[in-house]
């Protein structure tokens, strides 16, 4: 039954938009501030002689919706970081009934004779410098010891790893460029006389796994490095007891690929057992061209089954941790909200019933019951508004963290990305809907038992 | 004795504002104890134990981990090969596997995750169901039996008889997924988990999971699957201790036997708490930011009711020091009221939690990582209260303090 809730919310607020809402409520205010003829003094007077009370409520409100910002914030982050990963003209190809990279298995035949498809009803794939725009990967996750790890952190990671043949081209068809060094080379590995084994794996970093493994450095080589945040050009880590060599930064904050390590494909399918592809990324023309030549692969394709899908749609459907997270907060917000409801309904039902008298004498100076009703809505709207706008204010000061979090399609697989907090007009919109709704729920009981009330026995 | 007969007076004088306060301490603590339920399950799973615990062998680098069939029977006698080396106490070894009943419509609901097992070994080895109730462990142990007789037998986790819509006893048939694709598995369905931990696992007899393996290679003209012998993903172990673990561990890193893969032993803790690194923010936000802010928003719920309380008898207060209450009487039935009202509306809402979400409701959906659901355990019935009453003392500390001080004649002097 909480679901159906939830979900009828939810769709009424998409089918008629956050923004759209609150300015029907803000209309309405306005409205009710034109024609309720109680002055408007009377009431902030009251606020403010009960300032202790109004602050307390306001401060509950205040938590609630900073808290709500927090988590909308991190859900944003998430939608954004798995939306803005992918290019809608790319083809990204799977083995035949994986929903996850990690899980797929694709011969180096296969590749090829997709790679080189061509005829009729084959969208062509986009070339550069005489090169096909067909990226060639194998993906998967390794286990990395975390050296001196402190009390409490766990003493391995898991590190995202992509082997490419030529990283220039797979950058190239995710659109991916760098923000420092270069790519690494041919071979892939460089002489390193300081080295244990004398040679050291060339790598890219993502920004996000260039901060996670800066991390392991001790002190001393913190303090002596030429960027004490994260590792940069030249730096080395270990890993699989191989000595691995920084040759380039990932520009790729705003993507999944933050959190990845490129290296050549033929060296690390060999450390770690992974000598098929998982993954071929295929450049089209357009949106349009990448949506035919899925639909080819899929129905008119004769040669090994395979699982085309556009790479947004991949990508994409790796946010349905974040519509779980989403639920979660729904159910949380709607939780707590009903807490501040209450707890405004109790200041107001206190606040009435210590302002018995004035309610008589308005009603004796000629003010009709509904303006009361105003009246007393007006200032529970006032004390939510207030603490309200504070609460988006000290949530929005987490725009821009950064935190760790897993994005998943499904059951297994699932990446670990880091990914930035962020804060945008909507959200703001989003709390200052529900902290209106908190005050308009929270005041209304208090506000018709006020306007209830008989003149001559409101002043007996 | 007449001080808590007053304080219990008082709470229902104004009945209105005492329920208000009641409803907000109980929506509250009710977020926390959801809160804190899934953190109680996380601690646990990720607290290093000191006696009786589980070791896991899995594949040194990779993810998932494949290590060779072969490799099941020497580790699960902790790879000991000399005279002085010891074994553990008790293994199990867990092959995945991933399928889906509608290949050509894969959803959420229609893959289901599997561990092919020693089937006996689910009674002593899976956390959680070597101490069911002495009714649940007869029942498992039915459906065991029955996977050891049958080896087509699976037993399904509540969520996926739901899912697939289907009872003990009907058969379903499984299409392998990504690395598993060529495997499909016939199944019957012979058991279900209790509810709770395992609600998303299936379980089927590993022996048929192998023959499935020949049986590819019987249809393919001889040629393996390209899982090869590399379908063994964990080797569980249990061991008496630290010591032993460490000894173990030594023997199995230690061994030339496990090279290609190569193989990692670790405890089960240290496994699952890399496995969780991914949402250590998340559950950062949870423990240090949702909880503690749902706390401070019942101490402001609660200081701001009994404030108004205090402000509106500041006549009857002045009559009790005057009737020769102490300032410090004055103090504590002000707090008792406070206590009253949050530790006992903490205790309703922990207890009603406790039975609605268990009972009614199978537990807390909440997917994170490998855990589906998360129970309110048995000691939510004293965070209750010790969150409600906390928040109550703290919130009402003030209120109190300005009560014990009111000034007889301001008062008297005021309504003169």
């Amino acid at each position: 039954m909480i679901d159906a809730v939830l979900r009828t919310v939810r769709e009424a607020g998409q089918a008629l938009g956050v923004w759209t809402l609150l300015g029907i409520f803000l209309v309405a205010i306005a409205g009710l501030l034109l024609i309720g003829r109680v002055p408007l003094r009377y009431n902030f007077r009251n606020l403010s002689i009960r300032w202790r009370t109004t602050l307390l409520t306001s401060l509950a409100f205040t938590l609630v919706i900073a808290l709500l910002t927090v988590m909308l914030a991190f859900v944003n982050g998430m939608q954004r970081m798995t939306e803005s990963t992918g290019h809608p003209a790319n083809v990204l190809v799977l083995a035949d009934g994986s929903t996850d990279e990690a899980f797929s298995t694709l011969s180096p035949g296969d590749v090829l004779e997709i790679e080189n498809l061509q005829g009729i009803g084959v969208p062509p794939i986009v070339e550069e410098h005489g090169r096909r725009l067909a990226s060639r990967e194998t993906y998967m996750i390794v286990n990395q010891p975390v050296p001196d790890a402190p009390r409490g952190r766990p003493r391995r990671r898991f590190v995202q790893l992509r082997g490419c043949d030529d990283p220039w081209l797979t950058g190239r068809v995710h659109d991916i460029g760098l923000m420092a060094g270069d790519w690494f080379s041919y071979a892939g590995v460089r002489e390193m006389p300081q080295a244990a084994d004398e040679t050291a794996i060339e790598a890219v970093l993502g920004l996000g796994a260039a901060l996670e493994l800066g991390r392991d450095r001790s002190p001393e080589e913190i303090r002596s490095a030429r960027n004490p945040q994260r590792l940069d050009i030249g730096d080395t880590f270990q890993l699989a007891e191989r000595t691995w060599v920084v040759t380039g930064i990932l520009d790729s904050e705003t993507s999944t690929f933050n959190s990845e390590i490129w290296a050549k494909r033929s060296l690390v399918g060999q450390i770690f057992g992974k000598n098929t592809y998982t993954t071929l990324v295929i450049r089209l023309a357009s949106a349009a061209d990448a949506m035919r030549f899925k639909t080819y692969l899929l129905e008119e394709y004769r040669g090994t089954a395979v699982a085309p899908q556009l790479e947004t749609d991949y990508y994409e459907n790796l946010s349905e941790t974040s519509k779980q997270f989403l639920y979660a907060i729904g159910f949380i917000a709607v939780v707590m909200s009903v807490g501040g409801i209450f707890g405004v309904m109790n200041t107001m039902f206190a606040a009435i019933s210590q302002r018995v008298k004035d309610v008589g004498v308005l009603r004796l100076l000629g003010y009709a019951r509904w303006q009361i009703l105003v009246s007393f809505l007006l200032e529970s709207l006032a004390i939510a508004l207030v603490g309200g706008l504070l609460g988006c204010a000290l949530g929005s000061l987490c725009d821009g963290w950064t935190v760790t979090s897993v994005v998943s399609g499904g059951p297994g697989g699932g990446k670990s990305v880091v990914l930035r907090l962020i804060v945008d007009a909507d959200i703001w919109a989003t709390g200052l809907l529900l902290t209106l709704v908190m005050g308009l729920a929270g005041g209304l009981l208090p506000s018709i038992n006020a306007m209830r009330l008989r003149a001559l026995e409101a002043l007996r | 004795m007449k001080l808590l007969l007053m304080i219990a007076r008082n709470v229902r004088r104004n009945l209105l504002r005492s329920t208000l306060t009641a409803l907000v301490t109980m929506v509250l603590v009710f977020v926390v104890t959801l809160v804190w339920s899934i953190l109680r399950v996380l601690d646990y799973v990720t607290t290093e134990k000191a006696a009786n615990f589980r070791a896991m062998v899995t594949e040194r680098w990779s993810i998932p981990s494949r290590m060779l069939v072969s490799y099941a029977e020497t580790l699960s006698h902790g790879a000991a090969r000399n005279p002085d080396d010891i074994e553990p106490l008790d293994s199990m070894t867990w092959q995945f596997y991933v399928g889906t009943v509608d290949p050509g419509k894969l959803t959420r609901e229609s893959i289901l995750f599997c561990i092919a097992v020693e089937p006996a070994k689910v009674l002593t080895m899976m956390e959680g169901l070597d101490s069911l109730p002495p009714e649940e462990e007869v029942l498992l142990r039915r459906f065991v039996d029955e996977v050891e007789r049958n080896p087509q037998g699976v037993i399904l986790g509540r969520n996926h008889l739901r899912n697939l819509n289907k009872k003990i006893g009907e058969r379903i048939k499984l299409y392998g997924l990504g690395d598993f694709k060529g495997l499909d598995l016939e199944l019957e369905i012979v058991g279900a988990f209790p509810a709770g931990r395992y609600d998303t696992l299936a379980v089927f007899h590993r022996d048929y999971y192998n023959n499935t393996f020949d049986a590819y290679a019987r249809g393919h003209n001889g040629r393996q699957h390209r899982l090869g012998g590399r379908s063994l993903s964990i080797v569980w172990l249990k061991v008496a201790d630290m010591e032993s673990f460490r000894r173990i561990a030594w023997q199995i890193e230690t061994s030339p036997y496990y090279t290609a893969p190569a193989v990692k032993c670790e405890t089960a803790a240290s496994g699952f708490t890399s496995f969780l690194e991914g949402f250590r923010d998340l559950v950062w936000g949870m423990r240090w930011l949702l909880a503690p802010a749902c706390m401070f928003t019942v101490l402001l719920v609660i200081a701001n009711a009994i404030n108004i309380s205090v402000r509106e008898r500041r006549l009857e207060l002045a009559v009790l020091k005057v009737l020769g209450f102490r300032p410090s009487h004055i103090f504590f039935l002000v707090v008792g009221e406070s206590l009253l009202l949050g530790a006992g509306s903490g205790f309703a809402s922990a207890a009603g939690s406790y039975l609605l979400i268990n009972w009614g409701m199978g537990g807390i959906s909440f997917p994170l990582a490998f855990f589906d659901r998360f129970m309110i355990p048995v000691e939510a019935l004293w965070w209750g209260p010790a969150v409600g009453g906390l928040a109550a003392l703290l919130g009402s500390f003030l209120p109190a303090w300005s009560a014990q001080k009111v000034k007889v004649a301001e008062v008297f002097a005021k309504v003169a």
